[in-house]
């Protein structure tokens, strides 16, 4: 493409530092390529003890039944839901930063992508966990699913939200599976070029599918990277909102809330960047990637953490609008005896504060620009976010139309907490997994974008800036024959 | 048109002779059977065949032997026996005994097993009616914890021969000291009869009767005013005004079923006739009958004497009774006076006390209010209590004192129960010779020398008079479990009789009823009546020892800090039936607490304390405790808050603390309050009224199903008015319907919605419905055992109901309204509403709920994948999920034992499961694995089986023909079940004519069609409570 694109001087460069693409690929590839830090085996190890005591969790639950968890005859669900919620909530990062700002040509996406794909194939892996080992009988889990069977003439209910779950969620992780994985390839084959020992060109020879970087191979894989944008762009909105219809088409004060979609939307990218910036602020130190995830890209992601924690803010305004507004005496005392008052007040009140509160702080372009802040922010957004799962399912359920089913006190026990922990443990063991053994940065679409950012880049642009306009327009308007 | 004719051969054609014949056989061809005759053993197995024969049994051999074959204990009839059709139950007529309460009952058998009970029809005493502990008795059959041989000191096991002589020997030897049998209340005339034979032979025989909660105070009052020691026939059914200071008639008070049946008669409400009794209870702490007043008013036991006397000081009695300070008390008895005079006899007042000098006068008001004959009958007076107190403490005493020969214990449980219990102990060594006939190695048992195991009434024959003349029997629905013999059959053994109890039994009422066959009609009827009911009797009153008794009580001395009272709970009673999981496992009515016994308290006594009625108090399991004191006797106790409580009055029941060795229900659950029982000379005192309470600083685990305990003005839950709020307006309860009505008709239910769905309002057949009276429920529970028995339903222990992990199907909600000091009380049996447009039914992912063609909701548990989204959904909160395996009907086997052990679940789910305790299991209700939701059904089993009856006499379902559980054991009728499509239903004749006025369905805006519905409560009151009529 013959048309210039313009990076004004005063632009923050994408990439820092003077790179080629060389460097570009030393620097990314370098953290496979040498053994990892002790830190990595610490937490890896921490992972993996977190992610068997969850398995253990799951198997007492299994073999010796639910009521282990504090769940009760009012409150059906409690924390295994509010779980799956907040992960299904995470993915959605990955999947906007992939798939939207990747229509919308957001050059910043390129640093992140990567990392925030993973995450979200972390993070819906996890929070399927939650659905199915919360069965009560979860041995015929497959009941869910729609094939002709010899069960006689039994289907499944096309009625049920719980239904539309599976399907959104396996589509979910599907696309984001492929999407990520096709986004790999051209990366993985730099390493098995890079490659010195057998195992390594063996493995990343078999990931990499063949690839060989030829323009037909590029043509297909751009071509094949639109399609999946195009695929997941409306999951980021679909899966959200039916999760959100597990509540929203039920009859339960609390749940029963037509702004349940948009609202659980704007949440589920609140939450899915903050992780983003606690693992990639991380990240970025430890590889000493702080050139490629630059403090720009942190403060853009600020950004959408600020304006879609105002979204959520409103949400819950408008929720508590309508609790008085509509006149149902249910939701009216649902949310404002049960919910900013009674037993559970302290999770509400978490919830408005590091929700609504908190991210406001994200106006100062300071703060913005700060990483510690950033970091500690990015943690206190997502227990946040937990707590909002959390008093929608717990403080709904526990008080709703008859009073003489209103519940004690829930607390979770050990099983219940282990199995989060469990869930915190894949996710983390994937993750280091991942930092270890692919690349966190998508090698190759940091390369086309030195093309329009950065210091080599603007090294350029001093000449053009030099010229006159004629020259300019000589040298770089389209002609009049095409291109 | 000509008629084609098709034939199959030329002899059918032409209608041969030969094929007729052969068309008249059902083969027409002979069949190759071989006659035996030709022995199929004699047959030639050609040599050739021999190999492939040894070849295939062989590898048979080896196949069988090899592959573990499951054992399977099934032992076929060799010879089907008459009257079992397996699969068909068979009913037998029967009668509950039990601590002097009687209940003519019908029990359910199933292939030889008892299986639940119901209440016998035929009584004109009870019609059918039964209570919670009835319900749950037939448990106690299959009891783990049962007596199976009988025993001779410890762990030796004689026969009854040998016991036989050796008891013998020791009568023989006794000489002239006194031989007595203490036992319980008897009203069995053959056992009296044995007992007289016996105390012929031993001459220094005496009975010494007593019962564990007392009536002996009434009937010597009776004794001394009207010259019977009896408890008179009380017929609430009469009385237009009821007053009842601190007697729960209809929860613990002598026979409270009968007495329910009889209230709820007299207090049954329609539109057209809104006539119902008045009822005023006076009380110190909150009973369940006190929760069905009209009006309720409160008092100190040490007042009671106050209270009587002022009452019949204001009735125009001459008499000066002490002051009363408490306003609103002194113008309630003063109402209460006036509505009792004004009713002209029909009125009636009754007093829990076991003061003869109370009860004395209370019968000096019934006296001068004109009961007698009305609504007190003295004919048919009621042998449910017989008990003296002083005789019982004279026999410890004697004991004590060395002078008895011999100790036959049958019934009572002293070491337990008796309010010196330690004296009784020393007493009891002290005895040469002492015998328990028991079912259960209870405290008192395993202190006597000999341990004889009786019978379970469910293996007994026998008979008891409820009343004069009204004789109910026992026959035996299954040959004895154990080694177990009748109490009267030892009796009769050692009087010299060589005859058992059967023979004597039956020799005797072939003789009175005048011959076999009118025996076997009676036993089969279970009743032997007077053709025609005598009418209501008087007697003479003699007013000679009222004024005594009247200077007595004003002498009464003034209580301390606080007042205890003793209680006895609705489901446990006396503590007899403790170790039956189902009754502890009950709610109690007014505490909605199970598992437990505990202080309550008014919030105004607990809030001196520092303990308050708040969100922390409410959510948390662990509730503060207390300290009570009485005397040197403290107990540290849960504080349970319940407005409407005397501030000075801490309620504690009886019938806990039992000695762990009883079994793991009832054994070391809660604190035995019978110690705390005083005797005034003359009568057990079942209160402490000088005592002092200090809170205790920590808190006490306790399972209550119920934490929230107001309906928050939720009117489309509960709707409730008084009678003359109603009588004006008709139609306040159906304010919503009207404004619907005018705008869509008189089927605005199908006009009025969007989503019409055909299926729901075009239905035809059968539409299953029922209805529940919220003015005849009295909240007594015992729809909520049947419904326990009939459906399989677990009991999963105090740990886990703490969890509200509780699987009842059907609850009694129990909410209080109006002020802290006085509330109101309504109570509304919650089952699952079968709605029409189900919440739970969309949102089951694989379908394992759905909706029959005749309005149930249907669970499908071999379906359900346990998502718990239905319970979630559910408005109503009744659906049950099986956290644990409760049943150990899945394909983990024992998977609960490491949880017992680890202290998840309570030890008692190991004796659910006993194979003992699994008898009990209903085999025509599917026993719910793990991970699976479940339900009320309607009790569906019953449906289908009423059904298929009528199919196979090919006539439509008649109605009443099928009954819930719960509707079945309804002592008050007030559930009522039925077709709602068949126009000469009761329930079509309840909704659409006779209350139609009353009918709502709970939640109706959610527009879920339950097919559930409620009437409307109704109260006999002035004061404003409830809807009001909008001005």
């Amino acid at each position: 493409m013959s048309l210039l694109k313009y990076e004004s001087t005063l632009r923050e460069p994408l990439v820092d530092g003077d790179k080629d693409y060389h460097q570009v690929s030393e620097d990314i590839c370098r953290p496979i390529e040498v053994k990892p830090l002790k830190s990595w085996y610490v937490g890896f190890g921490i992972s993996v003890l977190l992610l068997l005591f969850g398995v253990y969790s799951i198997y007492r639950d299994v073999t010796y039944g639910i009521g282990q968890w504090n769940l009760n005859r009012t409150i059906g669900w409690g924390w295994d839901i509010t779980n799956f919620v907040w992960w299904v909530g995470i993915g959605h990062a990955g999947t906007l930063i992939s798939a939207i700002l990747l229509l919308f040509r957001q050059g910043w996406r390129t640093g992140v992508n990567r990392a925030a794909e993973a995450m979200t194939i972390f993070a819906v892996m996890c929070a399927g966990q939650f659905p199915i080992w919360h069965m009560g009988r979860v041995w015929i889990a497959f009941f869910v699913m729609p094939y002709p069977n010899t069960r006689g003439p039994v289907w499944v209910n096309f009625n049920s939200p719980l239904l539309w779950d599976v399907f959104a969620i396996s589509t979910y992780f599907t696309v984001s599976l492929l999407f990520w994985y096709s986004g790999l390839l051209p990366d993985l084959a730099t390493l098995r070029d890079r490659a010195k020992t057998k195992f390594r060109k063996f493995f990343y020879g078999l990931t990499s599918f063949g690839w060989s970087g030829s323009t037909k191979h590029w043509q297909r894989f751009e071509a094949l990277a639109l399609v999946l944008a195009g695929l997941s762009a409306p999951l980021v909105l679909s899966v959200h909102t039916i999760v959100s219809m597990d509540f929203a088409t039920s009859v339960i004060p609390g749940w029963h809330t037509q702004i349940f979609p948009p609202y659980f939307v704007a949440g589920a990218i609140f939450s899915g960047f903050a992780m983003v910036q606690t693992l990639l602020i991380i990240t970025r130190k430890v590889l000493r990637l702080e050139d490629y995830i630059t403090i720009g890209h942190i403060e853009a992601m600020n950004k959408v953490i600020v304006m879609t924690g105002s979204i959520v803010g409103c949400a819950y305004l408008t929720e508590l609008f309508i609790a008085w507004y509509s006149g149902n005496p249910y939701e009216y005392d649902a949310f404002y005896k049960y919910r900013i008052a009674g037993p559970y007040v302290w999770a509400y009140w978490t919830m408005m504060t590091c929700n609504v509160v908190s991210p406001q702080l994200f106006w100062s372009a300071k703060l913005r620009r700060n990483i510690q802040f950033t970091f500690i922010m990015s943690v206190v957004v997502n227990i946040g976010m937990w707590f909002e799962r959390f008093v929608i399912i717990v403080t709904s359920l526990y008080r709703d139309y008859l009073p003489s089913s209103w519940s004690t006190f829930y607390r979770p026990t050990i099983w219940e907490v282990g199995f989060f922990m469990g869930t915190i443990g894949l996710f983390f063991t994937c993750y280091f997994l991942f930092a270890k053994y692919f690349p966190v940065i998508a090698v190759a679409e940091i390369k086309a974008v030195l093309k329009t950012s950065g210091e080599n880049f603007k090294r350029g642009m001093e000449g053009i800036e030099k010229e006159s306009v004629d020259e300019f327009v000589h040298k770089h308007a389209p002609s009049e024959h095409g291109h | 048109m000509q008629k084609k004719e098709h034939w199959q051969s030329f002899g059918q054609k032409d209608g041969s002779e030969a094929f007729n014949q052969l068309a008249k056989d059902e083969f027409q061809e002979s069949l190759p059977v071989v006659s035996p005759d030709e022995g199929l053993f004699d047959a030639k197995a050609p040599r050739r065949d021999f190999l492939k024969y040894l070849g295939f049994s062989t590898a048979a051999a080896a196949l069988a032997a090899s592959c573990e074959m499951p054992v399977r204990k099934s032992i076929p009839f060799l010879n089907k026996p008459e009257d079992i059709v397996p699969g068909v139950a068979n009913y037998y007529a029967t009668t509950f005994v039990q601590d002097g309460d009687m209940i003519p009952v019908l029990a359910k058998v199933r292939d030889g097993r008892p299986i639940k009970i119901e209440g016998n029809e035929k009584s004109t005493i009870t019609k059918g009616v039964t209570n919670a502990r009835v319900q749950a008795s037939v448990l106690s059959l299959y009891d783990v914890n049962r007596v199976r041989n009988p025993k001779e000191g410890k762990g030796n096991e004689p026969t009854f021969e040998a016991i036989d002589k050796k008891i013998a020997q020791a009568l023989a030897g006794n000489g002239s000291k006194p031989i007595v049998l203490l036992t319980s209340t008897i009203s069995s005339p053959t056992i009296k009869a044995a007992i007289d034979d016996f105390t012929k032979k031993f001459p220094s025989t005496r009975q010494v009767t007593v019962d564990a909660v007392s009536y002996s105070g009434l009937l010597q009052a009776s004794e001394a005013v009207y010259g019977k020691r009896a408890i008179p026939g009380y017929r609430f059914d009469k009385a237009k005004v009821i007053v009842s200071i601190d007697a729960d008639f209809l929860g613990t008070w002598v026979s409270p079923a009968t007495f329910a049946r009889q209230y709820a008669e007299g207090r049954r409400v329609t539109d057209a006739n809104l006539d119902m009794s008045r009822h005023f209870q006076f009380e110190g702490t909150f009973s369940m009958t006190g929760a069905n007043a009209d009006e309720r008013y409160t008092f100190k036991p040490s007042q009671t004497g106050a209270v009587v006397l002022a009452l019949y000081q204001a009735l125009g009695g001459s008499v000066s009774a002490p002051a009363l300070t408490e306003q609103r008390l002194k113008d309630g008895i003063v109402q209460a006076a006036k509505e009792l005079k004004a009713a002209g006899g029909n009125a009636l007042v009754v007093a829990g006390s076991n003061d003869k000098n109370v009860q004395i006068v209370v019968h000096a008001i019934n006296e001068l209010i004109g009961a007698g004959g009305k609504t007190i009958d003295w004919t048919g007076t009621l042998n449910y209590r017989q008990g003296i107190d002083a005789d019982m403490v004279k026999l410890v005493d004697d004991m004590n004192a060395g002078s008895i020969g011999a100790l036959f214990i049958f019934g009572p449980n002293p070491v337990y129960n008796y309010y010196q219990a330690d004296k009784f102990k020393s007493g009891l060594a002290k005895v040469p010779l002492t015998v328990a006939f028991a079912q259960v190695e209870d405290e008192t048992a395993t202190l006597c020398q000999y341990i004889l195991p009786v019978h379970h009434y469910l293996e007994s024959w026998g008979d008891a008079e409820l009343k004069p003349g009204y004789v109910s029997f026992l026959q035996p629905t299954i040959a004895p479990l154990f080694k177990t013999r009748a109490f009267a059959t030892s009796l009769l053994k050692w009087s010299g009789n060589d005859k058992d109890y059967e023979n004597y039994f039956k020799e005797y009422w072939v003789a009175k009823l005048g011959g076999i066959d009118a025996f076997d009609l009676a036993l089969q009827a279970g009743i032997s009546e007077p053709a025609q009911e005598p009418a209501i009797g008087t007697a003479a009153f003699n007013s000679g020892p009222v004024s005594a008794a009247t200077s007595a009580l004003a002498q009464a001395k003034a209580g301390g800090q606080v007042e205890v009272v003793l209680y006895q709970k609705v489901s446990i009673g006396d503590g007899a039936l403790a170790n039956n999981p189902w009754l502890q496992e009950m709610p109690d009515p007014v505490t909605r607490i199970t598992w437990d016994n505990y202080a309550i308290l008014s919030p105004a006594l607990a809030a001196k304390m520092n303990i308050h009625a708040g969100d922390h108090y409410e959510v948390e399991i662990g509730k503060p405790t207390v300290s009570v004191k009485v005397g040197d006797k403290t107990y540290k106790l849960a504080a349970i808050i319940i407005p409407g409580v005397h501030p000075d009055v801490i309620g504690v029941a009886l019938g806990y603390g039992r000695d762990p060795k009883i079994g793991l229900a009832g054994g070391g659950i809660g604190q035995n309050a019978y110690p705390l029982v005083g005797y005034d000379g003359t009568g057990f005192t079942y209160a402490a009224t000088d005592a002092s309470v200090t809170a205790a600083g920590d808190t006490y685990k306790i399972a209550q199903t119920q934490l929230h305990n107001v309906y928050e003005g939720r009117t489309s839950v509960i709707k409730e008015a008084t009678v003359g709020t109603f009588r004006e307006s008709p139609d306040i309860f159906r304010q919503m319907d009207k404004e619907l009505e005018e705008e869509y008709g008189d089927n605005f239910r199908e006009n009025g919605t969007l989503y019409k769905d055909e299926d729901v309002y075009d239905r035809f057949g059968i539409a299953w419905g029922m209805s529940v009276d919220l003015s005849a429920c009295i909240g007594c529970g015992a729809c909520v055992v049947a419904c326990n028995v009939e459906n399989n339903v677990p009991v999963v222990g105090k740990i886990q109901v703490a969890k509200a992990h509780e699987m009842h199907w059907i609850r009694i909600d129990r909410y209080f309204s109006g002020d802290m000091e006085n509330p109101d009380v309504v109570f509304q049996p919650m089952m699952c509403q079968h709605c029409d447009n189900a919440p739970c039914e969309n949102v089951c992912p694989v379908n394992a709920t759905n909706h029959s063609t005749e309005g149930l909701n249907q669970m499908a548990y071999n379906r359900c994948i346990g998502t718990r989204y239905c319970a979630n959904n559910c408005p109503f909160k009744v659906r049950r999920f099986n956290w644990y395996d409760w049943l150990g009907a899945d394909s983990f086997p024992d998977n609960q034992k490491p949880l017992v052990e680890e202290g998840w679940i309570d030890p008692i789910l190991n004796d659910m499961n006993d194979p003992l305790s699994r008898m009990v299991l209903n085999p025509d209700v599917t026993v719910r694995g793990r991970g699976v939701m479940e339900k009320c059904s309607f009790c569906v089993q019953r449906l289908q089986e009423g059904k298929l009856n009528a199919k196979k006499d090919s006539r439509p379902l008649r109605d009443g023909e099928v009954r819930t559980a719960c509707a079945q054991a309804c002592p008050t009728h007030a559930i009522v079940f039925g077709n709602a499509n068949d126009s000469s239903s009761e329930i079509f004749n309840l909704r659409k004519r006779e209350n139609k006025n009353r009918v709502y369905y709970a939640l109706e805006e959610l527009h879920v069609l339950p097919n559930v519905n409620y009437l409307a409560k109704v109260r006999n009151t002035e004061r404003k409570v409830g809807m009001e009529k909008e001005a």
